[in-house]
């Protein structure tokens, strides 16, 4: 096997063994006493929820570092990490919902946790859209970077949203004051098995994603440099008055 | 519906939401690839 094609398998290898080693975790581990095995949905959710936050601070960054050093190479990983971002956001809010239903009755509740979370998908899906309405590479690259610092704002906000204001979302489980909520040490493993299962899909995916960009980026320049007209088809030979 | 139900679904759409997604983006770089060694 060569260097080169184990670069490209690599990373599909890291997120089929991690995702098997946490599913296997989250099937293993016991059921809780008060959610029963509906508790197994929160080593997805959490995970994901988690990554979201990841993704789009990656994005603050490489937003941040484009706009001081004017390099593509960050902007390709702000876009990059947004797009997984959104992926994140949207299975959580979908995982909350498949939880939720069969826990509280409903769906969607408008709690400032859930309707926090939805604003930023909404937003960040804004950002992907804004960075199709110019093919200025250039333009396109500051107009995104603007959005992606903007846009950070929302990661405190979502994630404090259950600290400061009174949400039917329950509070922080594992980062808080007083230690983590989860007691059982089975469950505990499960969930930051999931957590660091998702964090090498985020970094494999970035690895695909950012390759693809940067193929993308080739290909549109070469397009472009192959609709100008070629500068010799302009020019004719001067005539040196030699034989012809 | 039983909780191994709901647990089932969430699993189901985790890993076949995943599935799309990086085969998309594993489609997406082929055709890339493609394209600019046609256009070169």
């Amino acid at each position: 096997m060569t260097a080169q094609t184990r670069n490209r398998w690599w990373p599909w290898a890291a997120i089929v063994l991690s995702l098997a080693t946490a599913f296997t975790l989250a099937m293993v581990s016991p059921a809780d006493d008060v959610q029963g095995n509906l508790v197994r949905i929160m080593y997805l959710h959490v995970p994901a929820a988690w990554l979201a936050y990841l993704a789009f601070l990656v994005t603050f960054v490489g937003s941040v570092a484009y706009l001081l050093t004017r390099h593509f190479r960050w902007d390709r990983i702000a876009a990059a990490s947004a797009e997984i971002g959104v992926y994140f956001t949207g299975l959580a809010i979908v995982l909350g919902m498949i939880w939720a239903k069969p826990t509280w009755g409903v769906w969607w509740t408008w709690d400032a946790r859930l309707t926090l979370t939805a604003i930023m998908f909404f937003v960040y899906l804004g950002y992907l859209a804004l960075r199709r309405t110019t093919d200025d590479p250039i333009a396109r690259a500051n107009r995104a970077a603007v959005l992606g610092v903007v846009g950070a704002i929302q990661i405190p906000l979502v994630h404090f949203s259950v600290v400061w204001w009174r949400t039917l979302h329950q509070p922080p489980s594992i980062i808080r004051p007083d230690g983590p909520a989860i007691q059982d040490s089975m469950m505990l493993v499960a969930l930051i098995v999931g957590v660091l299962a998702f964090t090498v899909v985020y970094v494999s995916l970035m690895v695909k994603r950012i390759e693809l960009i940067h193929l993308e980026d080739q290909r549109d320049a070469v397009e472009r440099t192959a609709d100008q007209p070629v500068a010799g088809e302009a020019v004719t030979a001067p005539d040196l008055g030699g034989p012809s | 519906m039983s909780d191994w139900g709901w647990v089932a679904l969430a699993y189901g759409v985790t890993y076949g939401s995943l599935a799309v997604f990086a085969g998309s983006i594993a489609l997406r770089i082929r055709n890339a690839r493609r394209s600019l060694g046609e256009i070169e």
